[in-house]
């Protein structure tokens, strides 16, 4: 007689996708009618959209790619169609991996459909044409300080501290970051200081979440709330009576000789400043330390099971504290960056970018390279609707400004459960 | 290794946890630690472990005074701990488990999983426990993770192992699995320690007793001594093992259940198509390993868990889905199996939660107030009769002992007027007399007539109360069967498989 195994995969062979599953396709068919139906159909037969991709700053381009011209109508048609289908396609086979890989990609088609419903001509477009460099450009903009964000974010939940105040180190690092690059005309003295800024309110979160056991999404809101106060008082009181103070500047673009003049990927990826760089060099060493080292192996054993942890000797709370220290001054570079893209400080500008860097990380699984994956679709969207003004479409500003929240919201909700964030992740260690 | 505690004394506050306690363990022997929970086991393993320091004595490894100021440095000075809840990390390798904390290195500080895999698969060859190091933990079944546990504190040069209770997530089979291992690693020169309160696994492999009561060590045996002999030393006082039960007259069907199906936090079927019934005058014991979804079915049972599918009657009343104050006005009592977070509320008093699922009914209550002299009136009965042992009706019950709060829920659900009892895990973490009185007080209410549905992982509980057993493994029923059957085909069904014709 002997015992056979036993069955490990009985609860596996059971499991049922979740009804969440299923709403989130119904969401992508509506989305796929919606452009096929507004977009598509809802363009005259003759209109045509333009997609340009000389670079903006025509400076020494070596090349150029004609334009490519196509009919508003049945592209966008196409379009939804493909979007509908993916939807139809998950709501009927029920695929466990890759959900939210497709909702990506329907979102990422959405945007182009509306990009060519916005530029189409003739319509009520003043701009005529998309030049597709510009947005990619543009985005990528928004995407490096998201990726800041996202990455911040991992390195203290991967650790099991929830860092909700990434948004109050943007705004830190941006505030300190532009008063050191107006008075020492220097981006890499203004990164330096925004990396202590944000590393002291990360430390500031880790104290009170560490030691006294306070709950982390409250330091984390708190700190928000105080920062992004402080800040309007300070520019109110100091950079508003000081320009001079103030005039920040934008970072110069370091192109890479050669690299930089291969059509489309040039501009976007290697004519851009050294922050853009810096983001990409983080997120392969972030990549590597986490997965491949020592130190990552021990982060992630206290970030999911601290007391497992413990035992072996490793020293759970300053894993944390490092982490998590780290991960604030990775945001106050990320504010730094922000306010380099921009030019000078503002308060309130970065309006909630830090949330959805946490919405790009969760979307990203907590890891890196997912997190630049879902970086360049929110950037897209938060791009797109800080910019679609210039087509003067029928939409209201202030509708269309929701649009990238309206995003986060349904990655977020869809997420919920389908990802699985690390085992103790925003739980308090308490030493046995 | 030669391990010996000298005088170790451990306070918290004012209580002594460890009074005095002085153990000696041998190379090559496996030296049993009994005492009931709370007896100070645990604090006197994490002293030993380096996760607490002792206020007095000293801790000598072969023959040297030591101090470990934590528990890498016990990990270093060749002492390995088996934790009772596995402390491994569920997404993580085997590999990444066993070397977490002592990894070997390549250049950049990269962990050397090669060399580490070679290693595990060395050591395991070696004490022959054969594990997959690429699979991952929480794909492994438990007596596997403790297997891996055991391989982690080996690789780690552990030169004594302890072990915490390390029986109670097994099936019987794992535990004779286990106990192999111990005895081979015993034979390999290495030292045990081995904590429990199960006097049978006690006798099964131990070389040397140590008995522990209250903080002291109380005695030393042989494991030739009795059960009764060890479980009086334990206790303090004679217990009896087996509850004195009327012969079995089962009457008609009060509770039923068909069908069921209902699923866990996680959206999967945690029970997956149960069918039950339970007759008048008989109790009906559900055994089988923890998380097979015995749970999930209690929580279903007692309103506190949607149904998916299926029906559960009450002396014939459909109460599937009902809100748990329906079901509880149709008959049934519950002990809920986490006594603490479903059964009581920490912070009320004792007297408020002896009435907490009967707050609104006369004589507690009059008009929508409540009724306070009724209150003290029935909890001063109930704690005479129930042998409450508390300062006064009005004392927190969080201050009670964990067997004392035990009294207050079976107390409040066996005086009301019940035709049905569901007891889930009813006397886990209880010393030796609290389950005596828990379970004579469950035998009574089936004395008199009336149904119990009781849940345990215990099996010698389930044979103690059982009129009939029925086994759940993966979601299901794998099998209904009669007390006298063995426990080897009880851990069979446990284990959820069938007895297979021998093979090659």
């Amino acid at each position: 007689m002997s015992i056979a195994p036993a069955p490990a995969e009985t609860k596996l062979a059971t499991f049922r996708p979740s009804g969440r599953t299923r709403v989130i396709s119904i969401i992508m068919i509506l989305i796929g009618l919606f452009t096929a139906l507004a977009f598509g159909l809802g363009s005259v037969a003759s209109a045509h959209s333009s997609l340009t991709f000389t670079p903006v700053n025509l400076t020494a381009a070596p090349w150029h790619l004609g334009t490519l011209t196509v009919l508003t109508r049945w592209t966008n048609v196409i379009l939804g169609l493909i979007m509908v289908a993916l939807g139809a396609e998950m709501y009927l086979r029920q695929p466990r991996r890759g959900v939210m890989g497709r909702f990506g990609v329907v979102a990422v088609l959405f945007l182009l459909a509306l990009l060519l419903w916005a530029s189409r001509a003739p319509g009520p477009s003043q701009v005529g044409y998309v030049n597709v460099t510009a947005v990619l450009i543009g985005s990528s903009e928004v995407a490096m300080v998201l990726v800041f964000g996202a990455l911040s974010g991992l390195m203290c939940e991967r650790s099991g501290v929830v860092n909700i105040a990434i948004e109050g180190q943007y705004i830190g690092g941006a505030f300190f970051g532009s008063v050191i690059a107006s008075t020492t005309h220097d981006f890499f003295f203004a990164a330096i200081v925004g990396a202590v800024v944000g590393g002291l309110l990360g430390l500031l979160l880790a104290f009170l979440s560490l030691r006294y056991l306070v709950d982390q999404i409250i330091v984390g809101v708190v700190i928000v709330t105080m920062i992004s106060s402080l800040s309007s008082y300070l520019n109110l009181q100091v950079l508003t009576p000081f320009p001079q103070y103030n005039t920040g500047n934008l970072a110069p673009n370091l192109a890479i000789p050669l690299l930089s003049k291969i059509p489309i990927i040039g501009p976007v990826f290697f004519n851009q400043s050294a922050f853009f760089y810096l983001m990409l060099v983080l997120v392969g060493v972030i990549s590597f330390a986490l997965f491949k080292t020592r130190y990552g192996l021990h982060v992630r054993a206290v970030g999911e099971h601290p007391h497992a942890a413990a035992t072996v000797g490793i020293n759970v709370v300053r894993v944390r504290y490092i982490n998590v220290v780290l991960g604030g001054a990775i945001a106050g570079i990320g504010g730094v960056a922000f306010m380099a893209s921009q030019g000078q400080f503002q308060p309130g500008y970065t309006s909630g970018l830090g949330y959805i860097a946490l919405a790009a990380m969760i979307f990203g699984r907590w890891r890196p390279s997912g997190a630049v994956a879902a970086s360049v679709i929110f950037g897209l969207s938060v791009y797109l609707s800080d910019n679609l003004q210039t087509y003067s479409i029928p939409i209201s500003t202030e509708i269309l400004g929701m649009f990238p929240y309206i995003i986060t919201i349904i990655v977020v909700a869809g997420l919920i459960g389908r990802v699985r964030a690390p085992g103790a992740d925003g739980i308090p260690y308490r030493h046995e | 290794m030669r391990l010996e505690l000298r005088g170790i004394t451990k306070r918290f506050g004012s209580l002594v946890a460890n009074d005095q306690i002085s153990i000696t363990v041998e190379p090559g022997q496996i030296h049993s630690l009994l005492g009931e929970n709370g007896a100070g086991k645990s604090t006197l393993m994490n002293v030993l472990f380096g996760l607490l320091h002792p206020d007095e004595g000293e801790i000598l490894i072969d023959g040297v005074p030591t101090k470990f100021e934590n528990s890498g440095e016990a990990v270093r000075r060749g002492i390995g701990m088996v934790h009772q809840h596995f402390m491994l990390v569920p997404v993580f390798t085997v590999a990444e488990n066993v070397v977490l904390g002592f990894e070997p290195t390549k250049s950049f500080n990269r962990v050397d999983y090669q060399k580490a895999t070679d290693d595990i698969r060395r050591v395991s060859k070696e004490f022959n426990l054969e594990v997959d190091p690429d699979a991952v933990i929480e794909s492994l079944p438990v007596g596997i993770q403790q297997r891996v546990e055991i391989l982690k504190a080996l690789s780690h040069d552990a030169e004594i192992l302890i072990l915490d209770e390390p029986t109670a997530v097994l099936t019987p089979q794992e535990i004779d699995a286990l106990m192999e291992i111990m005895r081979s690693l015993a034979a390999a020169g290495k030292s045990i320690l081995f904590i429990t309160h199960k006097l049978k696994e006690v006798k099964a492999v131990a070389d040397v007793i140590t008995i522990i009561r209250q903080g002291r060590v109380v005695g030393t045996a042989e494991p030739s001594a009795s059960e009764s002999e060890l479980a009086s030393m334990m206790v303090g006082r004679d217990v009896e093992l087996t509850v004195k039960k009327e012969p079995f007259s089962p009457g008609e069907d009060v509770f039923e259940i068909r069908d069921l199906v209902v699923r866990d936090d996680r959206g999967l079927a945690a029970v997956n198509g149960v069918s039950l019934n339970v007759r008048s005058g008989e109790i009906l014991a559900l055994a089988g390993v923890q998380g097979n979804g015995q749970t999930e079915l209690v929580e279903a049972i007692a309103g506190m868990r949607p149904v998916e599918s299926g029906t559960i009657t009450l002396n014939g009343r459909d109460i599937t889905n009902a809100s748990p104050r329906k079901v509880l006005d149709a008959g049934l009592g519950h002990i809920p199996e986490d006594r603490q977070r479903d059964g009581l509320v920490m912070s009320m008093t004792v007297a408020d939660n002896l009435v907490l699922n009967t707050p609104r009914r006369a004589p507690f209550a009059k008009r929508g107030t409540r009724n306070l002299a009724a209150v003290t009136e029935n909890a001063v009965r109930l704690i005479k009769d129930f042998d409450i042992r508390t300062e006064s009706p009005q004392e927190i019950v969080s201050s009670l002992s964990g067997g004392n709060q035990q009294k207050v829920i079976v107390a409040r659900e066996l005086s009301r007027e019940l035709t049905f009892l569901v007891a889930s895990q009813p006397t886990r973490g209880l010393d030796v007399g609290s389950i005596e009185y828990v379970h004579r007080q469950m035998v009574n209410h089936r004395n008199l007539g009336n149904a119990a549905l009781v849940v345990s992982s215990e099996l010698d509980e389930v044979f103690a109360l059982a009129d009939r057993i029925a086994v759940m493994y993966a979601g299901k029923i794998s099998g209904v069967v009669d007390p006298s059957v063995s426990r080897e085909s009880i851990g069979l069904l446990m284990a959820g498989t069938v007895m297979e014709t021998a093979h090659d």
